[in-house]
């Protein structure tokens, strides 16, 4: 018994640990964004390889996680459901991570009229995965706040959209002194930043309806 | 011979093993927090307990409604119980061990001419009603209770599971223990008056000759539990209605205590002194406890939930098995009498019970028990260093391939 509660305190540490990783990877996002539109570069490298690090270090937990679930048949109702939730919330952090590689190598030259916009579209997407962390959390502790908790995420989900529609209507319809080909890659990185408020949308979904089922 | 008349009441007990076990762990193997393994292991070794140990209660009411005098008779009535909850069995239908038991005694009365207490009826047929009553009412209080605890109490859901899966163990082995202690009377209760042993001296302790029967039959049911429940396990429960693991842990512990409060004699003892009717001692049947459970949940949580037309064809059942135990109890006592020209027992004079042993002491059948319960003990270590060795091995096995994993991820 004793072995199987220390199984028990391992897990939730790990489910904790990989929440926090999430959690960290978009704040660094956040800040990844305004050092490379400050033209910072030093600090937007340190910012893609902290999110390297996060990245590695949240699929390591997700494996484990898995592992430790199958092994020792804990949760066996919800596991399915649990795994396929850190594989959302996985997809979260391998987004932020693909788009600030995309910055580092594609180098998007953003005019400085557009700054503000892409920090809208990075606040809005970003928030929308930072509300869903607590959300996940409370899955596991009370899932009955879960759904009121998701509001906030379907909200800025929603605002991401609309910041990003504004975004491109302005790159396509009021900046005539860029080329198509700019046009497109601008709108390229954009989509990829909206990205995570996607991701964040899809999870959220799963996260309602596993609340719903716990709380029956 | 007086030990091949008892294997009808060991297929009586290997059939009860076979289905009833399946109502102590069912919804937790269903509900997949415990493995078919460790179920059979922990049920198997509290039915022994609880029959040995507690067993005499319910097994007294059994002879009051019928005292089957003559072995030929125990066998057959044995016998004709063990097929019709083996057929349903077969069929995938719950069946109560309790109902068979109890029809194939009618039936015996019916034969013999012997009157069929009553009193006795009423107070059994009474608890085929108020069992899953009660166990729904507990189900229901249980399961209200367990949900405030979690949600006031913020557990995290991977603890609370764990938690559960402990109080399943535990509460699981009290159901098991319960089980034998109350449903070993339909297994051996027949044989109680046709069996006369001596006490037989284990150093650490003793067993009457009722005990080493009791023994006997429950070594028949785990028999039965290891061998054919893991079938009957995976549809209780999830046939009537999707547990969860709590509904699993409440559907358990209600009917763990069911079964306790009609087969604890202190407990009756306690309610007397308390200047309230004593509780009846009476073999109640598991599997209507458990579906009494089942549904209680399930009207809590919304009619929506619960699966009418399996709750429908349980109730066929219930009316069916005693019936169909009684006919063919009937005509079987007709055959073995009057081909095999087998004594099935005679009329008692009065309608009081009556015990009439067709054997005497006889120290070669206590000296074969002595060997086969020692036997017993040894194969019993045996498995159980056997399991140990065997888990070592899955799991060193599990930690080397995960070592491995990680080597070839770096």
């Amino acid at each position: 018994m004793a072995i199987f509660t220390r199984t028990t305190k391992n897990l939730i540490l790990k489910i904790d640990e990989f929440f926090d990783n999430i959690d960290l990877g978009l704040l660094v996002f956040r800040e990844g964004i305004k050092a490379y539109l400050a033209g910072d570069t030093e600090a937007f490298g340190r910012h893609i390889q902290k999110v390297e690090l996060l990245e590695n270090n949240a699929d390591r937990l997700q494996r484990s996680i898995e592992n430790e679930m199958i092994t020792h048949s804990i949760l066996p109702q919800h596991r399915g459901e649990v795994s396929s939730l850190i594989d959302l919330l996985d997809e979260i952090i391998d987004t932020i991570k693909a788009s600030l590689t995309e910055f580092s190598i594609e180098s998007p030259d953003i005019p400085a009229s557009l700054h503000h916009h892409f920090i809208s579209i990075t606040e809005a997407s970003v928030s929308a995965g930072e509300e869903l962390i607590p959300a996940a959390r409370a899955f596991f502790k009370s899932p009955h706040t879960v759904r009121e908790k998701l509001l906030k995420v379907y909200y800025f989900e929603s605002e991401t959209d609309k910041v990003i529609k504004n975004a491109i209507k302005i790159i396509f319809h009021d900046m005539k002194e860029l080329d198509l080909a700019h046009k497109a890659h601008l709108r390229y990185v954009i989509h990829h930043i909206g990205n995570i408020s996607d991701n964040a949308q899809k999870a959220a979904d799963m996260l309602s309806i596993m609340a719903i089922k716990i709380v029956m | 011979m007086i030990i091949l008349f008892l294997t009808s009441g060991l297929l009586l007990g290997w059939s009860l093993g076979a289905n009833d076990a399946a109502n102590v762990f069912g919804s937790a193997v269903g509900s997949k927090m415990l493995s078919f393994r460790k179920a059979a292991i922990i049920a198997s070794v509290f039915v022994i307990i609880g029959a040995v140990v507690q067993g005499a209660g319910a097994s007294d009411t059994l002879g009051r409604l019928g005292s089957v005098n003559a072995i030929g008779g125990s066998f057959t009535v044995a016998l004709a119980a063990a097929i019709v909850v083996y057929m349903m069995t077969k069929f995938s239908l719950p069946v109560s061990t309790t109902q068979a038991i109890v029809g194939a005694i009618i039936g015996w009365n019916l034969f013999t001419g012997n009157p069929t207490d009553a009193g006795t009826l009423t107070r059994i047929l009474s608890t085929w009603v108020s069992g899953p009553v009660l166990g729904a009412v507990f189900a229901v209080i249980l399961y209200i209770l367990l949900k405030a605890l979690k949600r006031k109490s913020a557990i995290h859901l991977v603890r609370f599971e764990s938690w559960i899966r402990t109080g399943l163990i535990i509460v699981g082995a009290f159901g098991a223990y319960s089980l034998g202690a109350n449903n070993i009377a339909n297994v051996m209760g027949v044989f109680i008056p046709a069996f006369d042993l001596h006490p037989l001296d284990l150093k650490l302790f003793s067993l009457s000759s009722q005990q080493q029967l009791f023994l006997i039959g429950s070594l028949a049911i785990a028999a039965g539990i290891i061998t054919y429940s893991h079938r009957v396990m995976q549809q209780v429960g999830n046939n009537i209605m999707e547990l969860s693991s709590e509904s699993a842990f409440v559907v358990v512990l209600s009917q763990a205590l069911v079964l306790f409060i009609f087969s604890s004699s202190a407990l009756s003892a306690l309610v007397q002194k308390a200047g309230l009717p004593p509780i009846p001692m009476v073999p109640v049947s598991s599997t209507q406890v458990v579906i009494g459970s089942i549904i209680g949940i399930g009207l809590y949580r919304g009619a929506r939930n619960i699966n009418f037309r399996v709750i429908g064809d349980i109730a066929a059942g219930w009316v069916l098995t005693p019936l169909i135990a009684g006919i063919l109890t009937f005509f079987s006592l007709f055959f073995v009498k009057n081909i095999f020209g087998i004594d099935v027992g005679s009329k008692t004079i009065g309608t009081s019970p009556v015990s009439l042993p067709s054997t005497e002491a006889d120290p070669r059948i206590s000296e074969i028990m002595q060997y086969l319960i020692l036997g017993l003990i040894v194969v019993g270590l045996i498995a159980i260093l056997f399991y140990y060795l065997l888990e070592r091995k899955k799991n060193t096995e599990l930690k080397k391939s995960e070592e491995k994993f990680w080597k070839n991820m770096k």
